[in-house]
């Protein structure tokens, strides 16, 4: 693989790049037809990032011949470590850097990067990957009840008003607002915490879809980088979730790149103490047996969501069609028709795990849906975006 | 025991935080006092914070457009609350280009202090931040600790050079060692001394001036003018609390004093347009 950025580009790889170090400690670079995407899973396998550079976004984008034995480009694995240094400083890369060239050199296992600046200076750094299976989570946004879609400053406004440290926010839906509070575990010390909370207009947004009452809490952290990123390049942000315990996921997207984020939130409030005196009562369980059995009055998509998760060992179209790394605890999540979810982890769990499954907005076109077994039959097609567009 | 106060102006704001701002870089806790007429933000002198205390007053007038208070009874009309500055601090900080910002003393889990802000927002409909700090309400009976601090029997006061260079020596000094001896004397010289086996270094500064305190504020026991006014007088301080002091101040007061009595404390005034702090370090042998 071979490609060259020139100009603003290289900054915004590189801002991709600090994005995607806010989430994990590795980066996998797997360069496809579609275009170069970069990702990356935190540790906990809570939060997963993917910013996908289409080819119009490079001056050159150059995919090798297919290696001999495998089916396609490279599947790399970097560590962050190496690479965020490389496009650390934006403003001297602004002045300085006229061009950079990124190869993937498969005999001797590098990455090489080559800047190419002023004064005829030429910096090439060689960063040696492992190759590795790709990483690729899915999330299955278009089945999701709640949407919103905010203006670039919008979400990094309201994150502003949370300390650097508070790790946890809850995003509650009821309809006709949205609101965002930090949350606080049950903690000693909680007499001490100060406690946050603003709510959002649905004018404020682009795009407000309110298909179910719901509170989310996910972590900030892994997120942040995103906004980041979406302010800079003034692009609006896209939110799609459901019930608490099923992933959340934040996107942005323009012509020539898509940046998604999916975290993991909190499966159970029945944990919490009294101590949380503003929670809104928040449905209680969320087992898929209990989800199966909802009152018809809840949206139809609810229980789709559970059935519609993929056998473990279907090939979901991933760019190199390889086989998806499951972690051992996203398995338990995977619910296989109605008898479904013996395996579920049970409700007071507090960990919630990702699907991983096709992202389907980085497959961008409809060949995708009819893979997934749709049980249900989708009310009104308009009311789900896929994703979201400009 | 009721309090509910509103700012509008945004320079009243900025000022109110950089306030709060300066009182959570000197200390973690701190009482709040609250008065008809006044905000007290004190540390009162113990062992556990080196037996350093703290007196800021504000008046609320200068601050809030809309100011109502019911202390604890008709006689006892004050509120007193212990509070981390810090997290005030926090949250006024994200709220500076507010429309109104509406700080209240509510009850939730715990008492707090509601810092409510109404935000300018594309939309037609405002959006509202509201931040929760939790307080402790401090009974009467305890009130006594935090009462205001009566000028001490200072041998010398003097005005403290600028900040921001005694802040440099300061620091350049704490790497050298633990106590630094300030001493000054009445004709306007100061010195910063700090003394090592290895090493002693003394900055000295001259023509500081000396505030007109005036003779019913000079003192019982000597009365100023018999003092020579080339002799010094000292106080044994350690360097991180004055560091800690030093630190904090973000904006330039219209005066800034100090006096000492010898080997005993260092009093440090500083007064602002619209505050005024006093900070007391005890000595140290």
């Amino acid at each position: 693989m071979n490609c060259v950025l020139e100009g603003n580009s290289i900054k915004a790889f590189g801002k991709a790049i600090h994005a995607l170090s806010r989430v994990g400690d590795e980066l996998w670079l797997d360069p496809t037809v579609k275009g170069l995407a970069l990702r990356s899973v935190n540790s906990a396998h809570s939060a997963y990032a993917c910013f996908l550079f289409s080819p119009l976004f490079f001056q050159q984008y150059n995919l090798d011949s297919v290696r001999e034995q495998d089916s396609g480009p490279i599947k790399c694995k970097l560590v962050m470590k190496c690479v965020l240094p490389l496009f650390r400083c934006s403003t001297s890369i602004e002045h300085s850097v006229k061009r950079c060239q990124i190869s993937v050199s498969t005999g001797s296992d590098q990455v090489i990067v080559q800047f190419f600046c002023r004064h005829g200076i030429t910096k090439t750094y060689n960063v040696r990957f492992l190759e590795s299976e790709a990483l690729q989570a899915v999330f299955a946004s278009h089945l999701c009840p709640n949407v919103l879609k905010s203006p670039a400053r919008l979400l990094g406004d309201m994150v502003m008003h949370f300390h650097a440290s508070q790790e946890e926010v809850t995003l509650s839906m009821s309809a006709p607002k949205v609101s965002l509070r930090n949350y606080n575990e049950g903690r000693n010390d909680h007499m001490k915490m100060m406690h946050t909370e603003m709510s959002l207009h649905p004018d404020e947004f682009d795009y407000f879809q309110a298909g179910m009452d719901s509170d989310i809490t996910f972590c900030l952290k892994e997120l942040r980088g995103l906004l980041c990123f979406a302010e800079s390049h003034c692009l609006p942000v896209s939110v799609h979730f459901g019930t608490p315990g099923k992933p959340v996921c934040f996107s942005v997207e323009d012509m020539v790149l898509e940046a998604t984020v999916v975290l993991a939130t909190l499966a159970d409030f029945e944990s919490r103490g009294p101590s949380q005196p503003t929670e809104t009562p928040a449905p209680t369980t969320h087992s898929c047996a209990d989800a199966a059995a909802l009152p018809v009055g809840i949206h139809e998509t609810q229980s789709n969501n559970l059935q519609v998760l993929p056998d473990v060992t279907e090939l979901v179209e991933s760019s190199q069609g390889s086989p998806i790394t499951y972690p051992p605890v996203l398995m338990q999540l995977q619910c296989q028709g109605d008898s479904a979810c013996a395996g579920m982890t049970p409700p007071s769990s507090m960990i919630c795990s990702l699907l991983f499954e096709a992202m389907s907005s980085e497959s961008g076109d409809d060949d995708d849906a009819p893979r997934l077994p749709v049980l249900a039959y989708f009310s009104d097609e308009e009311d789900y975006p896929r994703s979201p567009s400009l | 025991m009721k309090f509910r106060g509103k700012i509008i102006d945004i320079a009243c704001l900025n000022h109110f935080t950089r306030v709060v701002t300066t009182i959570s870089k000197l200390t973690k806790m701190c009482v709040l006092r609250l008065t008809p007429d006044n905000l007290f933000f004190v540390l009162s002198g113990k062992v556990a914070n080196g037996g350093v205390s703290m007196w800021c007053e504000l008046s609320q007038a200068n601050f809030f457009d809309e100011y109502q208070m019911e202390g604890v009874s008709s006689e006892d009309n004050e509120i007193c609350l212990e509070v981390t500055p810090e997290n005030l601090s926090r949250a006024l900080k994200t709220v500076q280009n507010a429309k109104a910002v509406k700080v209240k003393l509510t009850k939730k889990h715990c008492p707090c202090l509601t810092i409510a802000a109404e935000l300018p927002t594309l939309s037609s409909v405002s959006r509202v931040v509201t931040h929760d700090v939790p307080v402790d309400v401090i009974p009467r009976r305890l009130w006594h600790e935090f009462k205001e601090p009566s000028m001490p029997d200072f041998d010398v006061s003097i005005y403290l050079p600028p900040l921001k260079t005694m802040k440099n020596i300061v620091d350049r000094m704490k790497n050298l060692s633990n106590f630094l001896v300030i001493e000054a004397n009445l004709n306007g010289e100061m010195n910063l001394k700090i003394e090592t086996d290895l090493v002693s270094v003394t900055t000295h500064f001259r023509d500081l001036g000396n505030p007109p305190w005036g003779d019913d504020a000079s003192q019982d026991g000597g009365p100023s003018q018999s003092r020579d006014p080339e002799s010094m007088v000292e106080a044994r301080v350690d360097i991180r609390r004055l560091q800690q002091f030093l630190v904090g101040q973000q904006v330039n007061p219209s005066k800034a004093m100090c006096n000492i009595v010898h080997q005993s404390v260092l009093h440090l005034i500083l007064l602002h347009e619209d505050m005024s702090l006093q900070y007391f370090i005890p000595a140290v042998a």
